[in-house]
């Protein structure tokens, strides 16, 4: 019982990452019905801005706002960073193809994606980077038997805490009703007076940045990153939002959540080498039950 | 639309800027005697090519070997050369993937080439191997381990400075049973060419004890490259709670598997194979989580008392600050001296005269000890050591103390 | 909406002129052709091609194989497919292990690697065959990575793991065996060639034109009986096939294979190159694979920035060219593009006659059906001439109710209409009708055999055919190629009669033609036949839809809302035509909401409220019937 625990919570550590990443890819997917494959690479890219920031930074901030300092700061830069650049591969990549459909969109998001990976290698460099260590937070809390770093408790708290915001901000305020309208009918939306741009730039400056997060907690929690860290993560992700419902923020969460539970359950107590296998048959069992993911909502399309 | 172009144009241009900007310094440019493409230079140099994985998921391994080979190149031409020619390096990118593999190798053999270094990872050498062996070009691997490159049949132009996985699992049977007296053993492999190799071949060289009772495989089983919270399977290991607990694949997941193991209060004693001492692995996990750690190597850079290897660190750490990130990098760099030798030997850079003299030298002295091959084109009597890091987070010497 | 059609009229005249010349091939494109035809046959003896170039040009054979299988799946049908790996690896682990553990020779390995990895196909995606773009896509990468992962992990001993299948053999001809550069050039380039013919037959024609109607509306091809689920199947098995050949083709030039061959990076390729080339294009897909794969070889000397280069061209290219290098041609054509032999010089000689089926080939009668229920129908249609009728039909949505026990009955020969307020559940009945939804309770009976439940591609057949309430056509094929969708349910031709151009196929599909031609002429949009159908303007484009429509042959022809949105002449035009279309023996359901029109064509009058039937009659007693005026207006109180 102690090791099912303990492999469960490995599970929700590793789901609330994947639950993070989901939530911009689902965000983007609701507004536009586009799958936005650069999206993992954004997280990867957040993730060596944050670096980047604890190792210019490592002398002097770290020393005047202590080690919490720091990582607030690599978090806020990488967030706005990444905020920013969400909204840049938006305009240059995939604004000027809206009109041709989707198809084309996909490829463009997919070169987006292998152009900032690639992009990150060549200036950071091919091999892995290791965050500072004097930088991370290294207190280990234990309960028992069971040890957890700080930063990983930290990890799991904030990015459920955000989660929980994100969902308040589009079930409960005005702007996440806009939000919503227009991820349901963008033309009515557009008609009702709701600004699409503005819902535009909110998705791809939100998402990213959240991935960002993501990307430097997982520094944190890892302390080592590469530049094709993203397709990894962002394949997973993509994988959560279709699981939970793609287009809709709960789904992202609770799909990002089972992922990790799942994965950490049948590599601990089946195999590691099948655990991939493993999942995407589970994937496929749950769309041939449910078409369009756990809670996602039955396509009822007019005719 | 136009100001889309403008937009595009602004922002590639500005990628490229701070691309060409920010790599400088990490990838110096090559040095005059080495050169990526064939330039038209006076027939007194020796062409010798290097197919490496400059991109891809072994992307750093390829940078490196390439570092490396311009390296032993460069100490080669300050000694007068080969047959009094200069060397000079042709580069191909394999990708790390075969088909890429196959292509850069005819690339190389379309150019001429009688001698080519090639390649690192098994299962991207074995199409490009036969390649050459078939257009009669002498290859050299570096970064190859699996058995069934020599085993499987007969490459008569093949050869290799690195060790076969089995000695590898062969030395690791015997110190974990005989050394560490190890009565529970867990093994653990990701999945992939040269890790599964070695963990099976450790399996298969564990039986002879096994039937004797005096050790268990506890634990056999793989984790997934690339990911970052391995998490679970350290769960796993923390339930099982091995005597030893043996990892065969690269320094990225150990320095990660180590870590997060000693965090949750894993206390059994690791050995890493081959691949996981390097100083990356130093940088990722830190010095409290290594230390205690034994690791399985041929005889590594830093113990290399050689004074071949005392000038190539040396002249590594002018060019580049810093050492090889990799011993295979290392490996490289034997295969253009070996390749050297070889050629001085034969007196020409004929590839039967050539693949004669790398199966009969005996003299050729390289980074990491004699290079010498058998018929079959492995490297002969590469030791093994056990390496275990102190306190300080520095390698020591741990078994044999011959 | 004037203006667009002043501009639609104009293109057509512009086109008309050009149409006036004999239609054939233009001289520019044969050259081409030829000029790429020798340029491939001569490219080994280029004095700058050395055995590097010569395996380039192999390896861009690869792609263009594997580029055209996924080309089928995604390009023709529109379905996300990102692991199309998968089938290229089954194919070659199949080449790998028959010829490593038995001794199969590779060629006949070819066959069997294409059997293998179609009906893998066939086994993996028939039960997610439903789902949605791109849940669809992440099964396929589900799949791709499955196998990828079982063949890492080296079930039963078959696939030797990471270290992957060694000791594959060059393909033998018996005197001759494949073995340099040159030779394996030529080998795939052949292949390809007899791949294209096979494709380009196969593309136009009765199932490439299937694949085509899919993509462009999935509902609106059921609707219009297109078997929907059978044609994407076969397109995954087909395409999957193809892989396979690729596979075992590669299998046996890399002499070893392994899992680092197939990995989710090499479908993401495949689905670039089907995109650069252009969806559903055959020398787009040989451009783009080219481009994929000489594109990172002219970069090798940057090593480290050709995917950094690759990547930022794939977005330049979907910026400036978002359908492809080389988008396939449908408008201003001519017939021609329809693929179809020994049709006359001139178009218009297709409307001189009238195609005498107004069934092309009735459909026998089900044997599924019950005879007891049979036979009690039938006597009753032979007493009322009723064609449809609905009994106690309920439909419900959760706890909605939007048809309530309703009966419905159409007679022979008659214009029906269903009026109803909005939200009345006259659409939901429709879709009921023609199969769209099956009922939660109740029959549908037509012509005496209960329809109940079954396809729409089934219902069509058996002579329903419909129009869309928002109009769903195919809207990036011509006019003339929606309309052929109509004769499809009554043809037969399949993928290898297709491919092979049998006799009857070519006289099937110019029968085809003949049907559609008149069906488009009868609606008065002949001279629109090659212009694409979103071009059309909206009253337009309501009449190609009844020209699909009636292009089935169908006995009953349901119209849902056809005046809406058309003006007082058009509506005028409009009433005159569906009258005309009683006397030539169909039998109209209309769900209309112009009284003008309900009142002026109807023969019975069925009113609908809140899901349950208020009252029916001829148009003048349901005029002045309080309960309708009620359920319009509210309540008097």
């Amino acid at each position: 019982m102690r090791i099912f625990l303990e492999q469960f919570l490995n599970g929700l550590t590793i789901g609330s990452f994947y639950a993070l990443v989901a939530l911009g890819y689902s965000m983007v997917y609701g507004v536009m019905k586009l799958i936005n494959f650069a999206h993992g690479d954004l997280f990867a890219l957040g993730s060596y801005l944050g670096y980047t920031v604890l190792v210019i930074g490592a002398g002097w901030i770290t020393q005047v706002l202590g080690v919490w300092g720091g990582v607030a700061v690599a978090l806020t830069a990488a967030m706005l960073g990444i905020g920013i650049a969400g909204l840049v591969v938006e305009r240059i990549a995939y604004r000027p193809v809206y009109k041709a459909g989707r198809l084309p969109l996909v490829v463009s998001a997919l070169g987006m994606s292998i152009f900032i990976s690639n992009g990150i290698m060549a200036i950071w460099g091919p091999r892995f980077q290791a965050y500072p260590p004097d930088a991370i937070p290294s207190a280990i809390l234990s309960f028992g038997d069971i040890k957890i770093t700080v930063i990983k408790l930290v990890t799991l708290i904030v990015s459920l805490g955000l989660m929980a915001l994100i969902y308040w901000m589009v079930e409960k305020t005005l702007f996440g009703a806009a939000v919503r309208a227009t991820a349901l009918d963008r033309d009515t939306a557009t008609l009702m007076g709701i600004d699409f741009r503005k819902i535009i730039l909110f998705v791809f400056f939100v998402g990213p940045a959240l991935g960002a997060m993501a990307g430097v907690f997982a520094g944190l929690n890892y302390g080592r990153i590469i530049f094709n860290l993203g397709w990894t993560y962002g394949l997973k992700a993509f994988t959560a939002t279709i699981l939970g419902g793609i287009g809709n923020i709960p789904g992202a969460m609770i799909g990002g959540l089972l992922l990790g539970v799942m994965e950490s359950l049948f590599e601990g107590f089946v195999s590691g080498a099948w655990k991939s296998v493993f999942v995407f048959l589970v994937l496929i069992a749950i769309l041939i039950v449910r078409p369009t993911g756990l809670i996602g909502e039955k396509v009822a399309e007019k005719v | 639309m136009k100001k889309t172009i403008v937009w595009l144009l602004i922002s590639v241009l500005s990628v490229a800027l701070l691309i060409t900007g920010c790599a400088q310094p990490s990838t110096p440019t090559p040095t005059a005697t080495t050169s990526a493409s064939p330039t038209p230079t006076p027939a007194e140099t020796i062409k010798i090519g290097l197919q490496a994985p400059l991109t891809g998921n072994f992307a750093a391994e390829g940078q490196w070997a390439k570092q490396c080979v311009e390296v032993a190149a460069d100490l080669i031409n300050q000694k007068g050369g080969i047959l009094g020619k200069k060397v000079e390096i042709v580069i191909a990118d394999d990708g790390s993937n075969p088909k890429d593999s196959a292509l850069a190798a005819q690339k190389l053999i379309s150019q001429g080439l009688k001698e080519v270094i090639a390649s690192y990872g098994s299962s991207v050498t074995a199409p490009a191997a036969d390649l050459y062996d078939a257009n009669k070009v002498v290859s050299v691997g570096y970064g190859c381990t699996a058995v069934r490159l020599t085993m499987e049949k007969q490459r008569p132009y093949f050869f290799r400075t690195a060790g076969r996985d089995d000695t590898q699992s062969e030395f690791f049977a015997k110190f974990a049973v005989e050394v560490l007296k190890a009565k529970r053993i867990a093994i653990m492999h990701d999945n992939q060419d040269y890790g599964k190799g070695v963990a099976e071949d450790a399996k298969k060289y564990l039986q002879p004890y096994i039937d004797k009772g005096e050790c268990e495989i506890v634990y056999y089983d793989a984790i997934t490259p690339g990911e970052s919270d391995y998490s679970a399977v350290v769960s796993q290991i923390k339930e099982i709670n091995p005597d030893v607990w043996f990892f065969t694949a690269y320094y990225p997941e150990a320095a990660l598997l180590l870590k997060q193991a000693r965090q949750a209060g894993v206390t059994c004693t690791f050995v890493g194979n081959n691949s996981v001492p390097t100083p990356e692995f130093e940088k990722i996990a830190g010095v409290d989580v290594i230390k205690g750690s034994i690791h399985l190597n041929e005889p590594m850079p830093q113990f290399l008392t050689t004074p071949e290897a005392k000038e190539f660190m040396e002249a590594y750490k002018a060019k580049y600050n810093e050492l090889p990130g990799s011993i295979w990098a290392v490996y490289a760099a034997d295969a253009l001296n070996a390749l050297a030798a070889a050629i001085e030997k034969a007196g020409s850079t004929d590839p039967d005269a050539v693949a004669n003299a790398m199966r009969t030298m005996t003299d050729a002295k390289g980074i990491t000890g004699p290079l010498m091959f058998t018929e079959r084109g492995d490297r002969k009597n590469i030791p093994y050591y056990a390496y275990i890091y102190n306190e300080e987070g520095k390698l020591e010497l741990y078994w044999p103390k011959d | 909406m004037a203006d667009v059609t002043r501009k639609v009229t104009q293109r057509i005249l512009n086109s008309q002129k050009s149409r006036k010349m004999p239609v054939k091939i233009a001289p520019v494109q044969l050259v081409l052709l030829a000029a790429v035809i020798v340029l491939l046959i001569a490219f080994p003896f280029f004095p700058f091609v050395n055995n590097y170039w010569i395996d380039v040009g192999f390896f861009v054979g690869i792609y263009v194989l594997l580029g055209l299988s996924l080309n089928i799946v995604l390009g023709e049908v529109g379905l996300f497919d990102l692991g199309h790996a998968a089938f290229y690896a089954i194919g070659a682990y199949t080449t790998g292990i028959l010829y490593v553990k038995l001794h199969v020779p590779i060629l006949a390995l070819l066959p069997i690697s294409a059997i293998v990895a179609g009906g893998f196909a066939y086994l993996v995606t028939s039960p997610i065959i439903h789902l949605r773009g791109d849940y669809l896509c992440i099964v396929t990468i589900g799949i791709g990575e499955i196998v990828r992962i079982t063949a890492l992990n080296n079930p039963f001993g078959l696939t030797n793991g990471p270290n992957g299948v060694t000791g594959i053999g060059n393909p033998d001809l018996g005197l001759f065996a494949i073995r340099t550069p040159t030779h394996f050039y030529y080998y795939i380039w052949v292949i390809i060639a007899l791949v294209i013919i096979g494709l380009l037959n196969l593309q136009k024609s009765r199932v490439g034109r299937a694949w085509n109607f899919i993509r462009e509306d999935e509902i609106a091809a059921e609707a219009n009986g297109i078997d929907v689920r059978s044609y994407k199947l076969l397109a995954f098995v087909l395409g999957a096939a193809l892989a396979g050949i690729a596979g075992n083709i590669y299998a046996s030039k890399m002499m070893v294979i392994s899992p680092d061959n197939f990995t989710f990076m090499e479908s993401c390729l495949l689905f670039c190159i089907v995109l650069l080339g252009g969806l559903g294009s055959i020398p787009g897909n040989m451009l783009g694979a080219a481009a994929i794969v000489i594109f990172p070889e002219i970069f090798r000397q940057f090593a480290s920035y050709k995917l950094l280069f690759f990547g930022a061209a794939l977005v330049v290219m979907m910026i400036f060219r978002p359908g492809g290098i080389w988008p396939r041609r449908r408008e201003g054509v001519g017939f021609r593009g329809l693929g179809i032999s020994g049709l006359p010089k001139d178009e218009n000689e297709f409307l001189l006659k009238i195609p005498k089926e107004a069934v092309l080939v009735p459909h026998g009668a089900d044997p599924a059906q019950s005879t007891t229920v049979k036979a009690e129908v039938a006597q009753e249609k032979t007493i009322n001439n009723i064609v449809l009728e609905t009994q106690n039909v309920t439909m419900q949505f959760g706890g909605l109710v939007a048809v309530n026990h309703f009966d419905l009955k159409i007679r022979e020969g008659k214009i029906t209409s269903l009026i109803g307020p909005n939200g009345a559940g006259k659409t939901t009945l429709f879709n009921v009708i023609t199969g769209i939804y099956r009922p939660t309770t109740g029959k549908v009976i037509f012509m005496g055999k209960d329809i109940t439940g079954l396809k729409p591609h089934t219902i069509i057949a058996k002579g329903i055919a419909r129009t869309f309430q928002n109009i769903r056509l195919f809207p990036s094929l011509t006019c003339i190629e929606n309309v052929m969708s109509g004769p499809h349910c009554h043809a037969h031709s399949g993928t290898w009669s297709s491919i092979l151009r049998l006799p009857v196929q070519k006289k099937e599909e110019r029968k085809i033609l003949e049907i559609a031609s008149y069906r488009l002429n009868q609606v008065g949009l002949w001279e629109y036949r090659n212009e694409l159908a979103k071009n059309l303007p909206y009253g337009k484009q309501r009449l190609l839809e009844i020209a699909r429509a009636l292009a089935t042959s169908p006995k009953l022809l349901v119209l849902d809302e056809p005046s809406s949105g058309l003006n007082d002449k058009e509506t005028e035009e409009l009433m005159e035509f569906l009258k005309s279309l009683i006397t030539e023996g169909f039998t109209l359901l209309l769900i209309e909401h112009d009284m003008n029109v309900v009142m002026g064509i109807s023969d019975w009058v069925t009113v609908m409220d809140m899901g349950s039937k208020i009252a029916e009659g001829p148009p003048s007693e349901i005029y002045n019937n309080p309960r309708v005026i009620e359920a319009y207006l509210g309540k008097e109180e």
